[in-house]
């Protein structure tokens, strides 16, 4: 199994269970910014309706195996069920709620489609300033190089840059914004 | 010579259209998982190709606890401030 036949499983239970959903980490790093490998298919799923986590986990149960053990970020004690594939290669899945916070929810609303050939249908992704927002937030290393790549790709003039620092102000994270902003080399 | 670099990959990734970028994600990431299993297999001296993906799921899984280290744990404390 291909990583994109993973992700496009993963988007159909979400769909065939109705569960509102958001691809996330690497893929959206890569569609806006430098592309690289992943280990894992991240999405985000809508916690509307019964047990969306445990429909959806169920849903996948013949593809990949899931941890029983919940666990918690403890930057935004937001929930995290981990699977794996069950066939080679073994690819991880992380599936995470869309919890209570005022930017998780902003970044959800906000999400925008689009068809992609390899998945073979329509993915949910965020938008390229809430990848920034939200990875100026988590804030290791690779998270920064993220976010300054994709501002570099992107280009802040493309940016609503307002946005961009109102989070990162509430965050307290303007100085990483900064930071990933004096890092993009001159392009010209 | 590093900035060289990633101003070249930043250059050539505006080059590139969404689907692009998406697409190249994928083939990274399959031949990064093809190349960890030819590598597991050349440093154990592993033939059966199934014995040489278990070593990958292996040493993913304490990759996994490594980078979850601090940063997930199974327990929310009753009480926490937000971020």
């Amino acid at each position: 199994m291909t990583v994109e036949q993973l992700a496009a499983m993963v988007i159909a239970a979400c769909e065939q269970e109705g569960v509102e959903h958001m691809l996330t980490g690497a893929f959206a790093h890569g569609l806006y910014g430098i592309p690289r490998s992943t280990k894992d298919v991240d999405v985000v799923l809508s916690l509307i309706g019964a047990n969306p986590f445990q429909r959806v986990t169920q849903r996948l149960s013949e593809i990949v195996e899931f941890e029983q053990q919940i666990q918690f970020d403890t930057l935004t004690w937001g929930k995290r069920q981990v699977g794996q594939s069950i066939s080679n290669p073994p690819f991880k899945v992380e599936l995470f709620e869309l919890f209570d916070d005022p930017f998780v929810q902003a970044q959800f609303q906000r999400k925008r489609k689009m068809f992609s050939v390899q998945l073979q249908r329509d993915a949910w992704l965020p938008t390229p300033e809430d990848v920034v927002v939200q990875k100026l937030r988590w804030g290791r290393n690779k998270d920064l190089d993220d976010a300054r790549d994709v501002l570099a790709v992107q280009g802040p003039e493309t940016l609503d840059m307002t946005y961009i620092r109102n989070w990162c102000g509430i965050h307290g994270t303007l100085e990483r914004l900064e930071t990933a902003l004096d890092g993009i080399p001159p392009l010209d | 010579m590093q900035d060289d670099i990633y101003r070249e990959k930043i250059l050539r990734a505006r080059k590139s259209t969404p689907e692009q970028r998406l697409a190249d994600v994928f083939e990274l990431t399959n031949t990064v998982f093809a190349r960890m299993h030819e590598g597991a297999m050349w440093q154990t001296g592993c033939t059966d190709k199934e014995e040489g993906w278990k070593i990958v799921r292996q040493r993913l899984s304490r990759l996994q606890k490594v980078h979850d280290l601090g940063r997930f744990v199974n327990q929310k404390p009753e009480k926490v401030h937000d971020c």
